[in-house]
């Protein structure tokens, strides 16, 4: 609280003796640093040194069961020339394009269903919360539920024998690449649906009405309209998706029986067996991947500007 | 000619459109006049192809519209939001409908390049196509909505409150613009608005709309000066309605009267009305100076609140004394009689 500062006087008392400013309280001064210390040191602590020490780790001398810290090139030369470990790099990144590519396509559709076509805000809320139900049991149970569903007396190959679609058993789908990505499509599709649904709702419908009047047909109206307006949303699904798809390990280790290694999976077993310089140069290449497709993300779409 | 034969539409129990016939001559310029809940934005949607009325049926030129799809019925809408593409540059709305349109598309990119400039130097935008929709101040999106609806030649355009997003100095540029445009292009305008005077200023005829029936269809200074009832009196916000009992010595007969505010004249209490004047007495209570005109509020003994209006430029404004009473006085003849005093407040 100030007084008023011009020296007015009130009949013949003179209130000039109040004009000095009061001083602002330290709260005041300090309040926006106040506020933003636990979030930064939180970030500091548990993000950037970690990972700043993964890095340098990441050049330390592996021994058989310890490493120790003096500075060689040798786990990163090691990484870069086996096959093994490349082959790896190279599957972590086709499983997560083809894993992206089915969330959206999957994702995409049942989105437009719940924000366009569904008109009543309490029914749009009941049907997204159930798209999360799965959720509701452990990560492990959802993945594990796979295998008698894919198996070849699984459910899935039971039903369309007894449909006579087929006459032999389909023995791709467990433990191969492709009960892999049904395994993940199915955990992540959601995180697509959700930044889509919330987009599709925020569309005025009188946008949709004035396209429809000036003579557009659905399909336009689609193209030019609503797909351009929901691109943030598919942005944000996208980074949502990818960061879990590049981290992931348990989906693959559970349902490809070995067979489908991911870089998730090299990390683990290199922790596993003491490897830590190494499993440091596979963290380091599995976070500058993730952060090369999240720049790519944004760069394809200005979220600061659409959100 | 666009004609209105009957419609109805309810929504559940409520009616929002009252077997509501209504035609539009060539290249009118037509207000619909209505308070909120009145139908007229219902009305507007289902001229328009939106909304699908429960019965009755709409002409264009004899051709009926009513089963036709919005987009082939050659009437463009303007909403009330703008309802522009955020996405989209100023051009790329504008040619939006040329380019896009199912029926007879405009491929040639200089042809759509002269139909949308033809068009933006028509609202006077000419120099904007390049801009981005956040860049533009209402007034602006107003013209781009408008340039976008008309640059496909719709035979009809409807208005939705067309200037009730505007600041009012905006509104009376936009009012010169709209009719420049009408003038221009001599398609049927329907513009739908709540306000007494835009309806009365834009348009060549008022429809006058409450509870999904039409009251009145009349040129402005009919429905200004010969409202068909005291609803519409109401509407106009203009006329002072009394029952005949409360006016000084009245014959005790059933009717509500009303008389425009600046029919009224104010004189000293006791003032003895004669024959060709009713007079009745109240209680100055406070007054409004807005210019041209200062507004005097009286109050009866009732508690209603009487509204007497002068023009200063042909009268000086009377030095009145508050809490004193004065008689207030008009020519009988000037006043109009309706028949159902229940409605009066």
């Amino acid at each position: 609280m100030r007084a008023p500062s011009d020296g007015t006087t009130l009949g013949s008392v003179s209130v000039t003796s109040a004009t000095v400013p009061a001083r602002p309280r330290w709260t005041e001064r300090y309040g926006t640093w106040l506020l933003l210390a636990p979030g930064t040191l939180w970030m500091l602590l548990f993000l950037a040194v970690p990972m700043l020490m993964m890095v340098y780790v990441s050049f330390w001398t592996q021994k058989t069961f310890s490493i120790e810290p003096r500075l060689t090139l040798q786990s990163w030369i090691n990484f870069f020339s086996s096959s093994t470990y490349v082959g790896a790099l190279v599957t972590t990144v086709e499983i997560w394009a083809i894993v992206l590519f089915f969330t959206f396509i999957l994702g995409y559709p049942t989105a437009l269903y719940i924000g366009l076509f569904i008109r009543n805000k309490t029914t749009q809320t009941i049907v997204l919360v159930l798209c999360v139900v799965p959720f509701w049991t452990s990560f492990l149970i959802r993945v594990l539920a796979w295998r008698p569903m894919l198996g070849k007396e699984g459910a899935v190959n039971l039903l369309l024998l007894k449909l006579g679609l087929i006459s032999h058993p389909i023995d791709v789908l467990l433990f191969t690449k492709v009960s892999v990505i049904i395994g993940m499509v199915q955990i992540y599709v959601v995180f697509m649906v959700g930044p889509v649904a919330v987009m599709l709702g925020r569309i005025d419908r009188s946008l949709i009405e004035a396209a429809r009047d000036l003579g557009a047909g659905s399909w336009r109206i689609f193209r030019t309209i609503i797909f351009p307006l929901t691109l943030p949303g598919v942005a944000v699904g996208a980074i949502f998706v990818s960061v879990m798809v590049l981290g992931e390990f348990a989906t693959s280790a559970a349902l490809s029986g070995q067979k489908v290694n991911l870089l998730g999976n090299i990390i683990v077993t290199e922790v596993g067996s003491l490897k830590w310089a190494f499993a440091a140069v596979a963290g380091v290449v599995l976070t500058a991947v993730m952060g090369i497709v999240i720049a790519g993300l944004l760069r394809a779409v200005n979220l600061r500007e659409e959100l | 000619m666009l004609e209105i034969r009957g419609v109805r539409k309810s929504y559940g129990a409520k009616r929002a459109l009252d077997d509501l016939s209504l035609s539009v001559r060539p290249s009118e310029y037509l207000s619909l006049l209505g308070p909120s809940g009145s139908g007229k934005s219902t009305l507007l949607r289902i001229i328009a192809g939106f909304e699908r009325a429960d019965a009755g049926d709409i002409y264009l030129d004899g051709k009926p519209l009513t089963a036709k799809p919005a987009h082939e019925r050659g009437v463009g809408f303007v909403s009330q939001g703008f309802a522009l593409f955020p996405h989209l540059t100023v051009f790329d709305n504008v040619a939006f409908g040329l380019r896009f349109r199912q029926r007879n598309p405009v491929g040639a990119p200089a042809e759509v390049k002269r139909r949308v400039g033809e068009m933006l130097e028509l609202v006077g935008l000419g120099e904007l196509g390049g801009r981005q929709i956040a860049q533009l101040s209402g007034g602006q999106k107003q013209r781009v909505a408008l340039a976008r609806t008309l640059v496909v030649d719709p035979q009809i355009c409807l208005l939705d409150e067309p200037l009730g997003a505007l600041d009012a100095n905006l509104r009376r540029r936009m009012t010169i613009e709209l009719r420049r445009i009408h003038q221009r292009l001599g398609i049927i305008f329907i513009h739908v608005t709540g306000n007494e005077m835009e309806a009365l200023a834009m348009g060549e005829r008022v429809v006058v709309l409450d509870q999904g029936r039409v009251l009145q269809t009349d040129v402005p200074d009919t429905v200004y000066n010969r409202p068909a009832s005291l609803q519409v009196a109401r509407f106009l916000n203009r006329y002072n309605s009394f029952e005949h009992r409360e006016l000084d010595g009245a014959p005790a007969a059933e009717g509500v009267c009303c008389i425009r505010r600046d029919l009224i004249t104010v004189n000293e209490a006791g003032y003895r009305a004669a024959a060709p004047e009713t007079a009745i007495t109240a209680t100055f209570v406070a007054s409004e100076y807005s210019g041209s005109i200062i507004v005097y509020f009286f109050s009866l003994p009732s508690g209603k609140v009487v509204e007497v209006e002068y023009h200063l430029s042909h009268k000086r404004p009377e030095p009145l004394r508050e809490g004193s009473s004065y008689a207030l006085v008009w020519r009988t003849a000037q006043a109009m009689v309706f028949g159902s005093p229940k409605i009066a407040a």
